[in-house]
């Protein structure tokens, strides 16, 4: 039959395997995208001050452009909340909880000039890949219809996240080249991690699953 | 970290060796005014010290680059929200990677010329007026002041390059150029947003912009005559918003500051 436009066709094509329902209500979304502005703006700001203050060339020129990233994403993030009924998107920028507040406190803090691997392994050995599995489990679980546009930043942001993970992966090994740098990135990452830990990720307790509020299914 | 780096904690390799500006105005090596006026200034692919000139030149680009990449970074980072909101420090954020870039190029550029890092010293006084307490002095002496500088930098080693039939400085220069139109309107944007309710605290901060203006002129340095090296370029300053009244006021400090030279040389024999 000749395609006239008159012929009915279904509202989904048979590959568009989205559905309706998600883990996150609205208020959720709002929670855990405030939570992520948050840590992008800090990490930012950070990445921004350690520019004058590590010595190796190249790191100073990756943090010059991973700070931008992170602001990027952030204000992605910033924009969304108003959408997501967040009308002051600062009252929503804050840290998921104390736990999470002070786990960048500590990401942040190194500041000697020889301090370069500590403030790379915070960065790229613990923040990122938190970042990358909230970011991740956000993405698989909320709504793709619902929230699609918190969902397209998410794929952009995640893509960026992913990029910079591996070239301060590859900074951070080039860079650890004797057993104590590497015992030294080592006992950072611990600490680090326990912070992470406690904090229960970047979104708090729930940040991978087991989401506070209750499934929502139309 | 704290709030406020001083400019002797700036982290740098072994390559770099710094020097203060006022050792730098006093370097018989630069030329004095008074034997410039004898002929053209102007860097002139003709003339025989034009190449290393232009390679230091390029090296000086590239340490203020870094310098300002740096600046950029700590004003995303010194200041709470109340005193640096968050949108300029987004746009702080964005010069870094723009300056990074600039970095980038200009390394390139020097090997490209035949120089490398390390070869010629570094001044920090960039760096210095980047790091001010204020942020609206930090946008009229960085943005305003230094990155205009950078537009007629810029603009003067394009037309170098073009002159010397070098297409990839040519090509180089004048994207960095786009960048620089690009943090200076910002720093005029931001200037008058930060200042709207604060007449007092714009003129403290356009009062910086002219000593940065001034001293930047480096005893003519950069001017409007055959007797600087950098030329004031004043349609990429329309583009980036500043008016002619403005652009007259930096070209009479530049007379200034060459006057000042002169004088100086007088006293001292």
């Amino acid at each position: 039959m000749p395609n006239d436009g008159r012929s009915p066709r279904p509202a989904f094509a048979p590959w568009d395997r989205r559905e309706l329902p998600g883990l996150f209500s609205v208020e959720e979304s709002a929670r855990r995208v405030g939570a992520y502005a948050w840590v992008e703006q800090r990490l930012f700001e950070a990445l921004g001050g350690w520019i004058a203050t590590v010595p190796e060339l190249d790191v100073k020129l990756v943090l010059g452009r991973h700070c931008y990233h992170h602001a990027w994403h952030a204000e992605q993030f910033h924009a969304r909340l108003p959408e997501l009924r967040e009308m002051n998107p600062a009252r929503c920028t804050v840290p998921a909880n104390d736990g999470v507040a002070a786990l960048l406190e500590a990401v942040i803090e190194p500041e000697a000039a020889e301090h370069t691997i500590e403030k790379l392994t915070g960065v790229f050995r613990v923040l990122l890949p938190r970042k990358i599995a909230a970011y991740t489990y956000h993405l698989n679980a909320t709504s793709s219809i619902t929230d699609a546009p918190t969902q397209r930043s998410l794929r952009f942001i995640l893509q960026d996240e992913l990029d910079d993970w591996r070239e301060g992966e590859m900074l951070l090994q080039s860079l650890i080249t004797t057993p104590e740098a590497a015992a030294r990135a080592a006992a950072r990452a611990a600490a680090l991690e326990t912070l992470a830990v406690a904090a229960g990720g970047i979104a708090g307790p729930g940040t991978l699953g087991a989401s506070p509020t209750p499934e929502v299914t139309p | 970290m704290k709030r406020f780096l001083p400019v002797d904690e700036l982290a740098r390799d072994e390559r770099f060796v710094r020097t203060s500006i006022v050792a730098g105005f006093n370097d018989p090596r630069n030329g004095r005014a008074s034997e410039r006026a004898i002929s053209s200034a102007r860097l002139e692919p003709g003339r025989a010290a034009a190449p290393d000139r232009a390679r230091a030149l390029m090296h000086g680009i590239f340490v203020g680059e870094i310098q300002a990449l740096e600046g950029a970074g700590r004003t995303t980072f010194d200041f709470d929200d109340a005193d640096a909101p968050f949108a300029l420090k987004l746009d702080m954020a964005r010069q870094c990677w723009d300056e990074a870039r600039h970095v980038e190029i200009s390394v390139k550029l020097g090997e490209h010329m035949g120089t490398e890092i390390g070869e010629y010293t570094e001044s920090t006084f960039l760096y210095e007026a980047a790091c001010v307490p204020d942020p609206a002095m930090r946008l009229s002496g960085v943005n305003r002041a230094l990155e205009g500088l950078a537009i007629d930098v810029f603009n003067t080693m394009k037309e170098f390059g073009d002159a010397s039939g070098d297409p990839v400085l040519h090509f180089c220069e004048d994207w960095m150029l786009a960048d620089e139109v690009t943090h200076v309107k910002m720093g005029s944007d931001w200037l008058r947003r930060l200042t709207e309710q604060d007449p007092e605290r714009r003129a403290r901060a356009l009062e910086f912009q002219r000593t940065v203006d001034k001293l930047f002129s480096l005893g003519g340095f950069r001017g409007e005559t055959e007797e600087n090296p950098v030329q004031i370029a004043r349609r990429f300053r329309e583009l980036a918003g500043f008016d002619t009244d403005e652009i007259d006021e930096i070209a009479a400090l530049a007379a200034e500051a060459l006057a000042d030279a002169r004088a100086r040389e007088a006293v001292a024999g």
